[in-house]
């Protein structure tokens, strides 16, 4: 498991740090960016990420530009994406389903609902 | 019809059982004070801020709390430095205005919300706390005292309490999960 990255995206260093360490507790790697810009460039650098974590209302590019971008750019599947918010708008739900997400969660986390989200999709994947 | 001080009421009646219910989420222990309490000391006090707009109203949410406060409800089993607290500030104000949004979905009111933004609060002046009679929504978390303050515009004629709340646009509930 210990070679599993997750990308991290969220403005907020706090949530950054949450999410990394309940990460890395379970033996995941991860990578973190502050915005859907830098999530894309993360993406595209081609790193190997099995899954993103991603806030959506973010400066620069907010996390539902990011998936839509991601999705656009992807010539085989793309990298799955769980959504982890304030949100919790059926409107911005779909969007994000319609753009590819496998997962909306509504902050706050707890860190127990987040490892399982992350092992069923990277699990459901076989990476 | 209700005035507009009957709308301001009531919207702010569902930020303060919003706030209240994040505090439970996040297991931290706010009592609601709606008498008089010591402000926090504005030299040490840090502030965020988060606007949020629809086509009936529009204005922002301003929590404004102690240093001292901000270190002590920070989760994280770190060292904290101003910028940690700032931003714990910021994503505190984040998921208040958030929930507000997911709670104002029942009244068929969508907010468009902006990013929030934290500051020292060495002076501090809303408008709203310019205005006569008007106070923050406070809590106490132990010893120290969080103000949130809610500005808002509405739309003239509009009433909050016209749209009977409906429970089929609501979201899903914090906290939760849903897979696609």
């Amino acid at each position: 498991m210990g070679n599993k990255t997750v990308l991290v995206i969220d403005d907020s260093l706090t949530i950054r740090q949450q999410v990394t360490m309940t990460l890395k507790s379970a033996g995941y790697g991860t990578v973190e960016a502050c915005n859907g810009r830098e999530g894309i460039d993360a993406v595209r650098s081609g790193l190997p990420i099995a899954i993103v974590i991603c806030d959506v209302n973010m400066p620069v590019a907010n996390g539902l530009e990011f998936l839509e971008t991601i999705k656009g750019d992807a010539p085989a599947p793309p990298v799955p994406v769980v959504m982890l918010t304030t949100d919790g708008s059926p409107e911005l739900i779909a969007r994000a389903k319609r753009a590819g997400a496998k997962g909306w969660i509504v902050k706050p986390f707890q860190s127990d609902l987040l490892l399982s989200a992350v092992r069923r999709i990277v699990g459901d994947r076989g990476v | 019809m209700l005035s507009h001080t009957s709308n301001e009421e009531r919207l702010e009646d569902v930020l303060a059982t919003c706030v209240a219910e994040l505090f439970a989420d996040m297991q931290i222990k706010a009592e609601r004070v709606n008498g008089d309490y010591a402000p926090p000391p504005l030299p040490d006090s840090l502030t965020a801020f988060c606007g949020f707009g629809s086509a009936d109203l529009r204005g922002s949410i301003t929590l404004l709390g102690s240093v001292a406060l901000f270190s002590q409800i920070h989760p994280l089993p770190i060292d904290v430095t101003p910028r940690d607290l700032a931003d714990w500030a910021c994503e505190i104000v984040n998921q208040a205005v958030g929930r507000y949004r997911n709670r104002l979905l029942q009244y068929n009111l969508s907010l468009a919300l902006g990013v929030p933004q934290s500051a020292l609060a060495e002076r501090v002046r809303l408008w709203s706390s310019l205005r006569s009679g008007n106070r923050p929504i406070c809590f106490t978390i132990g010893r120290e005292t969080l103000e949130i303050w809610l500005e808002l515009v509405v739309k003239p004629g509009f009433c909050v309490a016209e749209r009977s709340p409906n429970e089929s646009t609501a979201g899903i509930v914090e906290g939760s999960m849903l897979f696609f």
